[in-house]
């Protein structure tokens, strides 16, 4: 199983809106993500930095929360993405 | 292009830029800066009053600064309430107002663009588009 991650800000209403989204996906498939605070957990931040190379040109250049990751394929998506879009994207990584 | 900090003679306006006001915008006096260095800003403006901002008073700052822009602080409060939140906490942990919904990088010139409120109307959220709004939708276009 790949290693999906959910980088994700405290009080990013983003993220806030998007955490249903992941919980509903994990319940309806075996897809999981670790999810890492960015903003208040400085080693989640340096391990959201290492990606950068692989997030940024997949959002805006910056380093957005929410991010999705494919840790190990290095394939990125993010902000607010709809259910089916984030489905899709989450099944293929799996 | 490099910025200095600047002095009114006049009435101790501190200035940073390229370039020093033309006119004072505090006295109206024209042609009175001159350039100082970066420690001695430091003490005129550490020396200066308390200007400290709640919450509340930042909520009420970004409202003035939206008047006469062509956008607006987001209608919805609970969301504004939440972003501020996470600004202030940013103030407290990292030193500066950040952008709660992007990552600082730790490179100081690239995470001056991610002080609140950044320029976002050069952004892919807002520029050109009908309903944009910041990265973090604290800002939307005045409808």
């Amino acid at each position: 199983m790949a290693r999906l991650i959910m980088f994700h800000g405290r009080e990013c209403p983003h993220c806030k809106k998007m955490m249903p989204l992941i919980e509903k996906l994990e319940q309806e498939t075996p897809v999981r993500f670790e999810k890492l605070e960015v903003w208040h957990d400085e080693k989640n931040a340096d391990l959201m930095r290492s990606f950068r190379e692989a997030i940024a040109p997949k959002c805006g250049n910056q380093l957005r929360v929410p991010t999705f990751l494919n840790a190990d394929t290095k394939d990125a998506a993010c902000g607010e993405v709809d259910y089916d879009k984030l489905k899709d994207w989450a099944l293929k990584q799996v | 292009m490099k910025k200095r900090y600047w002095r009114c003679y006049v009435c101790n306006d501190i200035h940073y830029g390229v370039a020093p006001p033309e006119l004072c915008p505090t006295c109206k006096v024209l042609h009175a800066y001159v350039e100082i260095s970066a420690e001695e800003a430091r003490k005129f403006l550490g020396g200066g009053p308390d200007t400290a901002l709640s919450k509340e008073d930042f909520r009420v700052a970004l409202e003035r600064f939206t008047v006469g822009n062509e956008f607006e602080l987001n209608p919805d409060a609970g969301k504004v309430d939440l972003l501020l939140t996470g600004v202030f906490e940013n103030e407290n942990n990292h030193g500066f107002k950040y952008c709660p919904c992007r990552l600082r990088t730790k490179n100081w010139e690239e995470d001056l663009k991610l002080v609140c409120p950044c320029n976002f109307p050069i952004h892919e959220t807002y520029k050109n588009v009908k309903d944009g709004e910041c990265w973090c939708g604290l800002f939307v276009r005045r409808k």
